[in-house]
């Protein structure tokens, strides 16, 4: 295994740099994915039938708590992926727990409101609209989810056998798809709550 | 402490709280369904830019090139969706 030391640890060997390529390419299939979603809560947005409205179901302050708590926790991978490049792993593990952390917050809120919604009559077979609505923010929610096992494991990996270039690799890959997480939701912020809200 | 908060990564983030507080705008101030949409398009895209090149670190390596062909054809594909089905699902009716 050829190690090229001007490139950062996880970029360091040909399969490194192959697997974030990988990664990115995944990412791309992944912004079509959430683009069907989109599609469909567009054309099905005001066939809400019998059931309430975005405006109506809506609220700006949860809505917001998790917006800034997705956003801080992106911020924050990312120093921990800064202080992986400096060599610092307790300063990384602190940063990639604060993210799950944080990502575990904006769960509990997202959690919380698919109950609250189920609670005042919009559940998934209310409407078209509900069902779009639950269906896109589950999809999400459902990535964050794994993310968080997903991050789980990395921390006890870099733990254990501290920075090598598979764990630095592993971690950087992680933290691409936590900051893709962040822009799903940036789109979905907008888009699906200011939106409607507006 | 202060190597563990690089400023790239703290301008970003605060451009991108920044970014948030306008787009909240549409929710507290009173404005047209025309000027709404284009504040938020604006700071979403701008804001996923931000992720894209400050956290994401997309530039960085030889492989530049195909990691943006590909953001970019990704991006391509997502919008022809969005718009094909709004032209022909909800705009052509109209």
């Amino acid at each position: 295994m050829k190690i090229d030391n001007s490139l950062p640890l996880e970029y360091s060997t040909e399969e490194n740099s192959n697997k974030i390529l990988g990664f990115w390419i995944f990412l791309g299939a992944e912004i079509m994915l959430f683009a069907t979603l989109f599609s469909a809560y567009f054309t099905l947005v005001d066939r809400t039938g019998t059931g309430p409205t975005g405006a109506e179901i809506f609220e700006i302050t949860p809505v917001l708590i998790e917006t800034i708590l997705l956003l801080t926790s992106s911020f924050t991978i990312g120093l921990g992926i800064h202080a992986m490049r400096i060599g610092n792993k307790k300063a990384m593990l602190t940063f990639f727990t604060i993210t799950l952390l944080l990502g575990l917050g904006f769960l509990s809120f997202e959690i919380f409101e698919f109950v609250h919604y189920v609670h005042i009559g919009a559940g998934l077979q209310t409407s078209a609209f509900t069902a779009i609505l639950l269906t896109t923010l589950g999809t999400h929610g459902a990535h964050v989810t794994f993310g968080l096992f997903w991050g789980l494991f990395i921390i006890l990996q870099v733990k254990k056998r501290g920075f090598t270039p598979e764990t630095a690799n592993k971690s950087f890959i992680f933290s691409l798809y936590w900051h893709f997480l962040d822009v799903v939701w940036i789109f979905i912020f907008s888009f699906v709550y200011l939106k409607g809200m507006m | 402490m202060k190597e563990l908060f690089p400023m790239k990564q703290v301008m970003g983030f605060v451009f991108s709280i920044l970014l948030t507080t306008i787009a909240l705008a549409v929710y507290f101030l009173d404005m047209s369904i025309t000027t709404g949409m284009t504040i938020l398009l604006v700071t979403a895209f701008i804001q996923a830019a931000v992720q894209l090149v400050v956290f994401m670190h997309a530039g960085e390596t030889k492989d530049k090139g195909a990691i943006y062909t590909n953001v970019y054809y990704g991006l391509i594909i997502a919008l022809i969706t969005v718009f094909g089905t709004l032209l022909c699902m909800i705009w052509g009716y109209i």
